[in-house]
């Protein structure tokens, strides 16, 4: 069975423990196996938050570093701090969303950016947050517009994890009027993503 | 899918349990949680005990009625029912029941990361530890099958990384219909009275159950029987096992022993290993469990053989693939460095800051410290020591509050505070949260008042257990399957205790400081004083608002009044205000606000404003339902 890494990592509170599980239940649908390893309580509070999502035959719960294929960050220190754990040449979509921890001292943007450029990565920079808002009103669902952003810039994720078969997952978190928003959502970040990766 | 806990709760409905009780804690709070959820439809009994002891008693009173049942919690919590656990051991049961430690191993969320698997040891009971979250699911249903047919508790250990790990999982039966509910509680005065004649005859058939236990082979599983290398590996670290000889392509070099149960480790098959095995690598999370015990067996049986474990294996901090690399790598002679290539990690200047949980937007903790600083500065309280407790104001202790100054346990902030007021000349305050002050709390209370401490206790009040994902407790008038009950304060427990209670509203900043100072200046003078700070929680709060469509305030920051003094940014450390880098002035973040209007009532330039039009009825929202 072929093995697939992605790491989820953002800030507590930014709809990453939902982003896993909305990728595991799609595993689930597809009939993969896969661990989503969580981190709840105290930890959630606005502090570092990672999710591994590891797909595979009986994967156990923690990834090695170098070894995610896709990294979804949710925001911009996060994701210069977890960027280790990437594979070389793997992806990276990060949201275009800097968060500083109060009172802190902390490098720019462009500094950011422009370590992580020199990375041998796939980086693709996405405006998660003004996605959901334009669509939901609120930064909220940044956390979808990454995934199918990155399932546009990604083929093997594509390949592993269709549209359809996300939309089925959401449709198992998500009711209503919110449930709709998210898949237009999925939608228009899925074509901006397929956009950039042509 | 489900998540671990989720597959513990699913395994056991299907044991047949009627009975379950637990105090919340991660990793273990979504076991009881689900179960809450569904106890009508399953017609089973469901409670979030006030603590761990009254959470353990309550499923040991119904299994020895006969009456199968199962008690949840993380590993500290334990502690706090150590006591019952031991004698439960000593008087066992009628009916199966288990209890679940959650343990916590790299202290995600946790004051330690003990190792619960001694507690088998200490008490003479068995414990079973899956190895995954599916495995979690079967082994629960085996944990019941086990203490039935023992009649004693067994105690299932699981960890942060298989009760918050997520799996497909192939559910293997229906939940019963039929299940007994109704017990009868049969009068066995030499079982059930544990004075010491009757205790020292229970003693000896606990140890023949031991004996018995030891005799439960089929808890361990043998690969590749008779190699001289062999790797014992319990619980997760089997995972992990697995998956490294996988990468070290060595999975057919080494004999490999699965340990279901740790505790006490099935003589058997070990002694079967011992006598094939030249060199054996014990694989274990935490502490030397199985390794100590498979050491006594080897050197009481006289066998030589080389045995590693924690030489190889950390003792701290949960096991990674690394980790578990580099172990094995070396057992078997080699290289250790692992076979890929990762990104090279970031590394700049400014360095990447370090983001440790944080109070979160609009919290009521931090109005509250706000305010009690203030406070205790106008009423000249010089040089307050802050004991703290279990919960997230413990995150209190950060600048710019620095109000909690020691957190060990659960209620210690005001057991500590009492003995630091004898023998220092220092104001001490002690400061605890809601649930933990009904948790354990009352007690060292009522010692305060009877042994005579100048102790101000201030109760930081939401009106829910909110770290744990908001349980309700017996200050919220209702019980964890929605039914309504009485309901009691905090300053009702307080004021029998004969504490004279101000209760402030943290959301009111002005007043709250205005009561504190009378507050502080009572307790200036001697008199036993009490605060209880009520204010919902902030998550619950925009939650509640979201569905109920009510707009909560929004602030924002007038740039020409605004002097760029950060009075806002270093008196909240609120994360909604922002400061770019190179900008002299700061900047709130509109869709993080979550309108508490602390930093409205710091600015010293009213330069902080309502940018939105609120809906009428939104303070409503802090306090009420």
């Amino acid at each position: 069975m072929r093995s697939y890494n992605i790491l989820i990592v953002g800030v507590g509170g930014q709809g990453l423990l939902t982003l896993g599980s909305i990728i595991g239940v799609a595993c689930t649908i597809r009939g993969l196996d896969v661990a989503v390893a969580e981190v709840h309580g105290m930890s959630q509070r606005g502090g570092s938050v990672v999710v591994y999502v590891r797909i595979g035959e009986e994967p156990s719960p923690i990834m090695p570093v170098g070894s995610a294929d896709h990294m979804l960050a949710l925001e911009l220190i996060e994701a210069a701090r977890y960027i280790h754990y990437v594979k070389k040449m793997g992806h990276v979509t990060v949201n275009d969303f800097l968060w500083p921890p109060p009172l802190s001292i902390y490098p720019s943007r462009d500094q950011l950016f422009g370590e992580m450029k020199t990375r041998d990565i796939k980086l693709h920079v996405v405006n998660a947050n003004d996605m959901s808002t334009k669509i939901t009103g609120s930064p909220i669902s940044a956390n979808i517009a990454i995934l199918g952003y990155a399932l546009g810039v990604d083929e093997s994720l594509r390949e592993l994890l269709g549209l359809d078969v996300i939309d089925k997952s959401l449709e198992e978190h998500f009711r209503g009027h919110v449930l709709e928003l998210n898949k237009s959502l999925l939608r228009m970040a899925f074509k901006e993503g397929l956009k950039r990766g042509e | 899918m489900l998540l671990g806990n989720e597959a513990i709760a699913r395994g056991a409905l299907e044991a047949g349990i009627c009975f379950a009780t637990a105090y919340p804690g991660t990793p273990s709070t979504e076991i009881v949680e689900v179960l809450s959820e569904v106890a009508r439809e399953c017609d089973i009994y469901v409670e979030w005990s006030v603590n761990e002891k009254v959470a353990f008693e309550s499923a040991y009173g119904a299994a020895i009625a006969g009456v199968r049942s199962i008690t949840a919690m993380k590993h500290v919590g334990l502690n706090v029912a150590s006591d019952i656990l031991m004698s439960s051991a000593y008087a066992g049961v009628s009916e199966s029941f288990v209890v679940v430690t959650a343990d916590d191993p790299s202290a995600h969320s946790s004051q330690n990361e003990q190792d619960n698997r001694w507690y088998g040891l200490l008490a003479h009971l068995p414990v079973l530890e899956p190895s995954n979250a599916r495995e979690a699911y079967k082994f629960i249903k085996e944990a019941f099958k086990l203490s039935s047919k023992h009649k004693i508790p067994v105690i299932f250990r699981s960890t942060t990384r298989i009760s918050h790990t997520r799996m497909p999982i192939e559910l293997e039966e229906d939940i019963p219909i039929e299940k007994k509910c109704k017990g009868e509680f049969t009068v066995d005065y030499e079982r059930w009275v544990l004075i010491p004649a009757h205790t020292r005859r229970r003693k000896l058939e606990l140890l023949k159950i031991w004996e018995a236990l030891r005799g439960e082979d089929h808890y361990v599983t043998i690969y590749n029987q008779g190699l001289e290398k062999t790797i014992i590996a319990s619980g997760l670290a089997y995972t992990y096992v697995r998956e490294v000889l996988n990468l070290l392509n060595l999975t057919n070099r080494v004999t490999l022993v699965k340990v279901n149960m740790p505790v006490p480790l099935p003589r058997k098959p070990i002694l079967k290993t011992l006598e094939y095995a030249r060199e054996i690598l014990v694989v274990e999370e935490l502490d030397p469990i199985v390794e100590m015990q498979l050491k006594d067996l080897a050197a009481t049986c006289g066998f030589k053989v080389n045995i590693r474990g924690k030489d190889l294996v950390p003792e701290s901090y949960e096991l990674t693939v690394e980790a578990v690399y580099r172990a094995v790598a070396k057992f078997m002679n080699v290289e250790d460095k692992l076979p890929w290539e990762n990104v090279e990690p970031i590394k700049l200047n400014p360095p990447i800051p370090p983001r440790p949980p944080i109070l979160c937007a609009g919290c009521p903790h931090r109005s509250t410290y706000y305010a009690v600083k203030v406070a205790a500065n106008r009423a000249r309280l010089r040089n307050v020591v802050y004991t703290g407790d279990i919960g997230c104001y413990s995150l209190g202790y950060q600048k710019p509050f620095e109000t909690q100054m020691t957190c060990f346990e659960m209620g210690g902030s005001i057991g500590v505070a009492h003995g630091l007021a004898k023998v220092i000349e220092n104001p001490v305050v002690a400061v605890i949260g809601d649930s933990t002050f009904y948790h354990a709390g009352i007690p060292p209370a009522l010692n305060t008042v009877y042994n005579k401490s100048n102790v101000l206790i201030l109760v930081l009040d939401n009106m829910t257990t909110a770290m744990t994902g908001h349980q309700p407790h017996p200050g919220t008038g209702v019980t964890a399957t929605g039914e309504a009950t009485i309901r009691v304060a905090p300053e009702s427990v307080l004021s029998s205790l004969g504490f004279k209670v101000y209760i402030i509203n943290p959301l009111h900043v002005k007043e709250a400081i205005e009561e504190l100072t009378k507050a502080f200046e009572e307790f200036k003078h001697g008199v036993n004083v009490a605060v209880v700070s009520r204010m919902r929680c902030a998550l619950e709060v925009l939650r509640n608002a979201r569905r109920r469509g009510v707009i909560l305030p929004i602030y924002t920051i007038v740039e020409d009044k605004c002097t760029g003094c950060m009075a806002c940014v270093k008196l909240t450390a609120c994360p909604a205000i922002v400061v770019e880098p190179g900008s002299r002035k700061p900047r709130i973040e509109s869709s993080l606000c979550a309108g508490c209007g602390l930093c409205a009532a710091i600015c010293p330039y009213r330069a902080i404003v309502v940018a939105n039009k609120p809906s009428e009825n939104w303070e409503a929202l802090w306090w009420g339902p």
